[in-house]
């Protein structure tokens, strides 16, 4: 058995650790925020009161729906959340995939309304904290509004890019090199893993037809860069990979 | 091929499912039902590249009744019958297609039975045809459409016509030509029109040609089972499976009509597979696994050679990684991580259809569990070894702890010298490879727990030998 835990396996230790007056769980969103800036001991204690272990949700189960009073955001510890809007014409777009340690509902922060729908892919479980709550202890703390500010400026930077004029290719490389990092940011593998979403997901995301999500893949696949089993993935070029999404990564 | 001890032989001949799925089908429950299996299809069509499919059509009908057969089969001579079949056939076949997205093709269509061709041409030009409506076939050089054919009820001008209507290969019974062993099972067959058949599927330019022959039937002789040997190797079909009789007459009523006195001893049964092996050997086939042979230029040979070979419902493919949809009554479906399986009385599988319902009775979502032994006995009926190091990274496993109990089954089986057991590498001796199933069962969650010395499992199995 190897040491790295393959996403969205998890660590059963992980979830079973809620932490303490010291110390959030580790894949808490804030945790980073708790320790580097030193917040002192009433001060942890203050944040872990608002927060609020939520979960198991299942496949399809809604953590919030577009148009829902906003009143807090929520750190995934375990399984996938999809963020996505459903236009005029009854099309959905989605917005984002959210993996452990990452935030939800942060595109809310400035009015009363969640301006999307966020629904768990597989078995997630999620720590909700109070906004009203939050905001007031961040003008207290300081390291934890800065914490804030920087999850907020990552979420708006993630959208921005994909906009670029890009080929199938390219974006489909950006995409799994980008989840590749991030699953390894929170102590994942990085070079195996299983996509908890659907193609339809994944080629709404990426601005592609779900046939060419195949055959892209297919493609990667035959070129030996990657290998694929139903929804198991295991990047074996990683460098190549790299270099093709870097102009996407902008790296 | 090596000797067979017949001592060690004997004790290994057990019970045992053939493993065609794992979990078998006496897992599946009546609490998976049409909402699972759309669901299981919706799934299935989410994977980042969607599995290609698999389409098995079982055709019930039988003219006369085979006393050996275990296959879920309706008698009739009555060919009007076959109308009303297939008015439901094609409403079960249109009810299909929404579940799989457009883009995922079809790799493999085979017909079974019951006897396929019990249908004629015609009719089986339009249930292609409609399968063709609905799904989209994949123009690939290597898309199988294969057709079990009864020969005795087939003509050579009808076997061109299959080949026109897009048949590329095709599965002959002959089970065994001596006439003492045809009367003691009510089948009648007739060696030369059974290899102008052969000829027909050749000349018609079918890619392959597949015999099935049985060893243990009743009045079966060496002698009688050698001439068949004879001539069937001679014919030179692409492959050839070789079963063991499963005389289960309270499983079966057509095997009540078998007397057990005519039975071949178990020795003597032995002696016939034997017989088999060294004359297939002889002729230059390849043992494939599981009781089936090639020629070694054929695709299953090569597929094994370099370990695309696969086993599902319909035997062994080198189709591997698609869904299979199953079509009539009593057929299995495997979509993704689930089972599921049609009425297996007409009646019920009729009012389904007529009720505009899948007509899905019963089925099983696998778990991790299921989907990790379901491999491992794959590549192990397939392969003949256990890929130690590919399950651990796959499952975040470690072998030797998950399967410890499997493994102490297995060690009897070491010492016997039919499965040789190191810390990365588990694999089938030459002997081992001839008692597949004794090794796979150390392996099955589901069967009593007896070890290498199994107990007859409940639901009953077949006997391994």
């Amino acid at each position: 058995m190897t040491g790295v835990v393959t996403f969205p396996r998890f660590d059963p230790s992980v979830v079973a650790d809620d932490g303490d007056l010291r110390r959030f769980c580790s894949t808490c969103a804030f945790s980073q925020a708790c320790v580097a800036e030193g917040m002192d001991k009433s001060s942890l204690g203050d944040l872990h009161m608002l927060v609020e272990h939520i979960g198991p949700l299942h496949e399809g189960d809604h953590v919030f729906r577009e148009g829902d009073r906003f009143d807090a955001i929520a750190a995934v510890r375990a399984g996938t959340v999809k963020t996505y809007i459903i236009d005029d014409d009854g099309r959905e777009h989605v917005l984002g995939f959210h993996l452990p340690g990452e935030i939800i509902g942060l595109n809310a922060i400035d009015g009363d309304r969640y301006p999307c729908n966020a629904v768990a892919l597989d078995t997630v479980m999620l720590c909700r904290f109070s906004f009203p709550k939050l905001s007031t202890l961040a003008s207290r703390l300081p390291g934890l509004q800065k914490q804030l500010f920087k999850l907020m400026s990552r979420d708006i930077g993630k959208a921005l890019q994909l906009a670029g004029d890009w080929s199938a290719d390219q974006r489909m490389a950006a995409f799994l090199i980008e989840f590749s990092r991030r699953l390894a940011a929170r102590g994942f593998s990085a070079t195996r893993f299983r996509l908890t979403m659907a193609r339809t997901d994944i080629a709404n995301y990426l601005r592609l037809a779900p046939e060419t999500v195949s055959r892209v893949l297919k493609r990667l696949q035959d070129d030996g860069l990657l290998r694929i089993e139903r929804r198991e993935v295991e990047l074996v070029g990683l460098k190549a990979l790299e270099t093709l999404a870097a102009p996407v990564l902008r790296d | 091929m090596p000797h067979i001890d017949p001592d060690l032989l004997r004790r290994y001949d057990r019970p045992g499912p053939r493993y065609t799925s794992y979990p078998t089908a006496p897992q599946f429950h009546e609490s998976f039902g049409e909402a699972q299996l759309r669901e299981a299809a919706a799934a299935s069509n989410g994977d980042p590249i969607p599995r290609r499919l698999s389409l098995y059509l079982h055709i019930p009908y039988c003219t006369s009744p085979c006393f050996y057969c275990g296959c879920n089969r309706i008698i009739t001579r009555d060919k009007a019958r076959s109308e009303s079949y297939l008015v439901r056939l094609y409403r079960e076949i249109a009810m299909m297609p929404e579940l799989f997205d457009r883009d995922r093709d079809v790799i493999q269509c085979h017909f079974g039975g019951g006897t396929p061709n019990f249908l004629s041409p015609t009719q089986l030009g339009e249930v292609m045809d409609s399968l063709r409506h609905n799904f989209n076939f994949s123009n690939s050089s290597k898309r199988d459409i294969s057709i079990e054919l009864d020969p005795r009820f087939v003509t050579p001008a009808e076997v061109t016509e299959l080949a026109a209507i897009g048949f590329n290969r095709a599965s002959l019974g002959v089970q065994d030509f001596d006439a003492d062993v045809q009367a003691a099972v009510n089948r009648i067959q007739d060696v030369d029109e059974t290899l102008a058949i052969i000829d027909a599927c050749r000349d018609s330019g079918m890619r392959s040609i597949n015999v099935d022959l049985i060893y243990g039937l009743p009045k079966q002789t060496r002698e009688g089972f050698a001439r068949t040997l004879d001539i069937v190797t001679k014919a030179r079909p692409d492959r050839l499976a070789v079963y063991g009789y499963a005389h289960m007459p309270q499983l079966f009523k057509a095997q009540r009509q078998i007397e057990s006195t005519d039975l071949p001893s178990a020795e003597e049964k032995l002696g016939l597979l034997q017989l088999a092996i060294e004359k297939l050997d002889a002729a230059g086939y390849v043992y494939i696994g599981m009781d089936h042979f090639s020629l070694p230029d054929d695709d299953l040979a090569e597929a094994q050679a370099n370990g695309s070979l696969h086993r599902n419902f319909m035997g062994y493919t080198t189709h591997a990684d698609s869904d299979l949809i199953g079509f009539g009554v009593s057929a299995i479906s495997h979509i993704g991580d689930t089972f599921s399986q049609n009425p297996r009385d007409l009646e019920a599988w009729q009012a389904a259809i007529d009720d505009g319902r899948l007509p899905v009775f019963r089925g099983m979502r696998m778990d991790e569990d299921d989907c990790l032994r379901a491999d491992l006995i794959q590549a192990l009926m397939c392969q003949g070894e256990i890929p130690v190091a590919a399950l651990e990274r796959r499952y975040a496993i470690d072998f030797e702890q998950y399967f410890a109990d499997s493994l102490a089954r297995l060690a009897p089986m070491a010492a016997d010298g039919l499965v040789t057991l190191a810390h990365d590498r588990v694999a089938a001796t030459t002997l081992g490879r001839l008692l597949l199933r004794n090794i796979a069962m150390c392996f099955d969650r589901y069967l009593d727990t007896g070890g290498a010395g199994l107990k007859p499992a409940s639901p009953p199995y077949s006997h391994a030998i």
